[in-house]
């Protein structure tokens, strides 16, 4: 690594929450704020409203409202939280990106392997009926 | 008002653990009187109980770590002692329900307060040294981190006396957990002694992580970072990803059992399989946790006592994160047998025979450190050297485990008993004597004795291996693992080789004691004069022995992957130290009480708990948080140390090594 | 809110009296306010806070995965039991949801003002949040409580223990944010803009907008997929 890019390196950083040392962002301050809850109370109001207009394919309301609820929080870690694809904040983003991969393997891998459980035996429940 | 606790709740009627913790409170009383008749006191607390020095809290985490594995081998002693005497028509010593207690200690002190206070304070002693820097990055939360593990230990073993320990093996499966199998206090014990202590565990956990990652001495970029750091980041994510799953997972076990939920019940559709998964969600990751930071220190050790780089360091760093990732994607192998279907058990089997493949990747390198160097035979590398022998024998027989079919003919068998001591007594305490014996003269400022060392090494090794190499036997003969009771007499003689071994390490346990004993005895012709007692290559290394307070009296620069070898060979080639820095003042953080006496607090709350002395519990929780405040609102939180009197402590450091310097090639 | 004024603010945050500057500065690198990924020296304090109080709500999340994991296996064990078509009630949920997201954005406006050194400011946007999350307790308290009367408790299915785990976990939660809360509006008053009460309410900042994250999942998860399934 050059000492060039290490000095860059160096100058970009920020913590997380904070916004951007660098980026001159246009969406700084109150006005960011205000941007950021106008996107989340339309995204969070879609979420409430659509699945009883029947705008929406019954079988795909889950599917929609998972979309619309990953699209919230991203909406919330940009305006809220200041975490952004800028350089300042790498170390954040590669946090955030290990802790998401944990979750997902936590819940989807809990939910898979239970489920096969499920299939294959019976619960607890099932067996105490059968005694009954 | 005292909840469930009453009289009752002494064993009078058991005289092992009456006489046990008789004692235990004689020889504490004595330490005690001791301390306080030589009037140690202000010096314990001023320096030691309220330090937020991470070296400090290092020895003290090591100290703690090590009481509490002489504490785990002492139900070694009984179990191993228990089992030889209840063959056929003799019922051995110790009760069913008392020595379901003391398996289900044993695992937890093993692998809670033992293994993991003793690897986590190396990382806190060595951590920051390694990366030039003065501390870690929050010097108070870590003093609350280590006493919340301490109180965490002082509960479990209030058990002995007042009530009585989980009886549900170290990790409490339900349903047999929950209060209609379990109606004592034992897994409540269990429950709120490792809540504390997890907390105390994540949030050192926290501060690692941070400090490894936002903390490091100019020059030292990711790829120059020492190995042992690499591992304890990749240790320290493993803790901050998978204990909040712990205490997800034990904080819905306590609402079963305290409020009445039905999370792991037979009943109202509740499901004590989603126990086995959660906690081994947590479980798996743990194990790595625990052998990481061995890994980083055998990597250490290898690359300094064959005075060679360590080879392969960039696929050394590849191969920890690829771990890291991996470990959480193998936990169901730990419970092949519960009925899930061909394609996950297929799944978790191929993936924890590939998670083989990393560790693979280090033993090579290990391998091909020593190729060619120049190999020096100190206790660190016997412990380093014994580790791959064993290492590869247990990951062996995890791969074959790892096979479902097989699993399901080995599970819960003593083979698989013998299979993880063989990686955790291999991995983790192996590593973690290394690691006592290499950094051992850098944290007191003098060596340990060589032949007290070899003998406790030789008797530890030789001892495991006949152990568990019957166990393996056994294992494969059919003996389940847990029994209070065997009726099978083919077993009887690996069982009294099993002992046989025992006995070996418990002289080896002995030996490291007296090692120690005449080490301090001995301390004036063991010390270490120069810092460098192992020709390190590493940062700590350029630290005088003990370090001073603030570590380096300027941070040093890094120029490439071996820190201090690099400024070595620079002084020795020029045949002069380098340029005198210019001293400024140092700003150092006071010390507080702050961690000490939130875990008072918290001993008491978890205590009240487990009794349901709800008064109590409030109390506490107040006090804990009054403590905060208190903390939060203090003006002065640091000192500082004046240029001069660094140059002072810098002056005596430069002085020895000039002396090495002139005296030729350094020691 | 200027770039600028962000720039003067992080310097007051990271210079002066500094606690624990543990040698920032007096190192070979010098100039601590350019450091980052490590390799200039270590990071600001500022920096090392926020960064550490990050990984520990990483961490918090992880926890929550537990019990959203734990909801996900349980959800369909009503045990005979009223499930969440019949129990959850969406129009407390949508006011719930917007007291929580109001008062995320109230502590940002709080932020605005403490970058800008305004202490009155600062205190009304943070009791503003306060507030609003005291109504969103209040709310969800009486939501507990309206089931536990209906004889749908946390012991009567392995669904309703999930539930009440799950959602008074988040509870918890916002009760210890507003316990946190209180005390830093007293420390704010009698201390005022310390550089390390700076570094707390950027914490403060990070752990409220963490909370309303987790209950965009926990609205979705639990009472709009709840109620619909």
């Amino acid at each position: 690594m050059s000492d060039h890019k290490r000095l860059d390196g160096d100058r970009n950083d920020s913590a997380p929450g904070d916004e951007g040392v660098n980026t001159h962002e246009p969406l700084s301050g109150v006005k960011g704020y205000a941007i950021g809850l106008a996107l989340a109370s339309l995204l969070t109001a879609a979420a409430f409203i659509l699945p009883g207009t029947g705008l929406i394919w019954g079988p795909a309301i889950p599917a929609a409202l998972v979309v619309l609820a990953i699209a919230q929080m991203g909406i919330h870690l940009v305006f809220f939280l200041h975490i952004t694809t800028g350089s300042d904040n790498q170390n954040n983003v590669i946090a955030l990106a290990f802790g998401v991969l944990i979750v997902a393997l936590v819940v989807l891998g809990s939910v898979w392997i239970m489920n096969h459980l499920h299939h294959q035996l019976m619960t607890p429940a099932d067996m105490m009926r059968m005694m009954r | 008002m005292f909840g469930k606790l009453d009289w009752s709740a002494i064993p009078f009627d058991q005289p092992i653990p009456l006489i046990a913790a008789a004692a235990i409170g004689v020889i504490l009383a004595a330490v005690l009187g001791w301390i306080t008749v030589k009037g140690h006191w202000p010096y314990l607390w001023n320096e030691w109980i309220t330090s937020v020095d991470h070296k400090r809290i290092g020895v003290m985490y090591v100290m703690l770590g090590v009481v509490m594995l002489v504490r785990g081998f002492s139900d070694v002693m009984l179990m191993r002692t228990h089992q030889a005497a209840a063959f056929g028509a003799s019922q051995g010593y110790l009760p069913p329900e008392h020595y379901n207690q003391i398996f289900s200690a044993h695992g937890t002190i093993m692998i809670f307060f033992g293994s993991m206070p003793f690897i986590i304070g190396l990382m806190n002693f060595v951590v920051p040294l390694q990366l030039g820097v003065r501390d870690v990055a929050f010097p108070t939360l870590n003093s609350v981190s280590f006493w919340l593990t301490a109180s965490g230990a002082l509960l479990t073993n209030v058990s002995l006396v007042i009530g009585e320990f989980a009886r549900t093996g170290w990790l409490p499966y339900a349903p047999l957990s929950e209060t209609s199998y379990s109606p004592g206090v034992g897994v409540d014990y269990y429950l709120w002694a490792l809540q504390i202590a997890g907390v105390g565990t994540l949030m050192s956990g926290v501060n690692l992580v941070t400090t490894i990652l936002k903390m490091r001495a100019p020059g030292m970029g990711y790829l120059r970072m020492p190995m042992f750091c690499w591992t304890a980041l990749g240790s320290n994510m493993l803790i901050v990803a998978a204990f909040p799953i712990l205490t997800a997972t034990l904080a819905m076990l306590t609402l079963d059992r305290y409020l009445g939920f039905h999370f792991f019940t037979n009943e109202a559709g509740g499901n004590p399989m989603m126990f086995m998964n959660l906690i081994w969600a947590w479980g798996h990751p743990e194990v790595y946790i625990l052998v990481l930071p061995a890994f980083g220190i055998f990597s250490e050790v290898f690359s300094t006592f064959s005075s060679k780089p360590l080879f392969g360091y960039r696929s050394m760093v590849l191969a920890t994160l690829f771990i890291v990732v991996v470990s959480f994607t193998v936990w169901l192998h730990h419970f092949f047998t519960m009925g899930a279907g061909g394609d996950v058990n297929a799944f978790f089997g191929i993936s924890t025979s590939v998670i083989a493949v990393g560790t693979g990747v280090k033993v090579f390198n290990w391998l091909f450190t020593m190729y060619g160097g120049r190999v020096r035979f100190d206790t660190p590398m016997l412990w380093a050297l014994a580790f791959v022998l064993y290492f590869v024998v247990g990951g062996m027989t995890g791969v074959l485990l790892a096979v479902p079919p097989a699993d399901f003919l080995l599970h819960n068998s003593m083979f698989l008993v013998a299979h993880f001591h063989n990686v955790i007594v291999g991995g983790v305490i192996f590593g973690a004597m290394a690691g006592y014996e290499y950094w051992f003269p850098k944290a007191f400022g003098f060596r340990l004795d060589e032949g007290w060392g070899k003998l406790a090494f030789w008797l530890t090794v030789v001892g495991t291996v006949v152990v568990f190499g019957a166990f393996y036997i056994v294992g494969l003969e059919g003996m389940t693992r847990r029994l209070q009771h065997i009726d099978n007499l083919a077993w009887y003689d690996w069982i009294m080789v099993a002992l046989a071994g025992t006995l070996l390490i418990a002289g080896g346990v002995l030996a490291q004691i007296m090692q120690l004993v005449v080490s301090i005895r001995h301390r004036d012709r063991l010390r270490d004069e120069t810092g460098d007692p192992w020709d390190g290559r590493s940062l700590e290394w350029i630290t005088p022995s003990p370090p001073p307070v603030f570590n380096f009296p300027v941070l040093p620069d890094v120029h490439g992957e071996e820190a201090y070898w690099e400024i070595k060979q620079r002084a020795i080639e020029q045949q002069q130290l380098s340029e005198v820095p210019d001293y400024q003042p140092i700003e150092m953080p006071r010390n507080s009480p702050t961690g000490v006496i939130t875990a008072f607090f918290c001993t008491f709350v978890g205590f009240a708990l487990i009794w349901h002395i709800w008064w109590l519990a409030a109390l506490g929780l107040v006090g804990a948080y009054v403590t905060f405040v208190v903390f939060a609102w203090r003006d002065e939180v640091e000192f500082e140390i004046p240029a001069e009197e660094v140059e002072r402590i810098d002056r005596a450091r430069r002085e020895s090594r000039q002396v090495i310097l002139e005296r030729g090639a350094p020691a | 809110m200027s770039g600028a004024t962000a720039q003067a603010g992080r310097q007051h945050g990271a210079r002066g009296h500094d606690p624990y500057a543990l040698g920032h500065g007096h190192g070979g690198g010098g100039d601590h306010e350019a450091t980052g990924h490590g390799e200039g020296g270590p990071a600001s304090k500022r920096i090392i806070t926020g960064y550490g109080f990050w990984i520990f709500l990483l961490s918090d999340i992880v926890m929550f995965s537990g019990f959203f994991a734990a909801y996900a296996v349980l959800a369909g064990e009503t045990a005979g039991g009223p499930g969440g078509r019949e129990l959850f009630e969406l129009p407390r949920v949508a006011i719930e949801t917007a007291l929580l997201l109001l008062s995320s954005f109230t502590c940002g406006l709080g932020s605005v003002a403490t970058e800008r050194r305004s202490v009155f400011w600062t205190q009304i946007w943070l009791l503003a949040t306060g507030l609003l999350g005291v109504a969103f307790l209040v709310l969800e308290v009486q939501e507990f409580v309206q089931m536990v009367a209906e004889g749908a408790g946390p012991q009567r299915s392995a669904f309703l223990s999930a539930f009440f785990a799950l959602v008074g976990c988040h509870g918890l939660h916002v009760g210890v944010g507003i316990l946190w809360l209180g005390t830093m509006m007293a420390q704010l008053w009698v201390k005022g803009f310390r550089a390390d009460i700076l570094r707390r309410l950027l914490c403060f900042n990070l752990f409220w907008h963490a909370l309303d994250i987790i209950w965009v999942a926990l609205f979705t998860i639990v009472y709009l997929l709840g109620s619909g399934a």
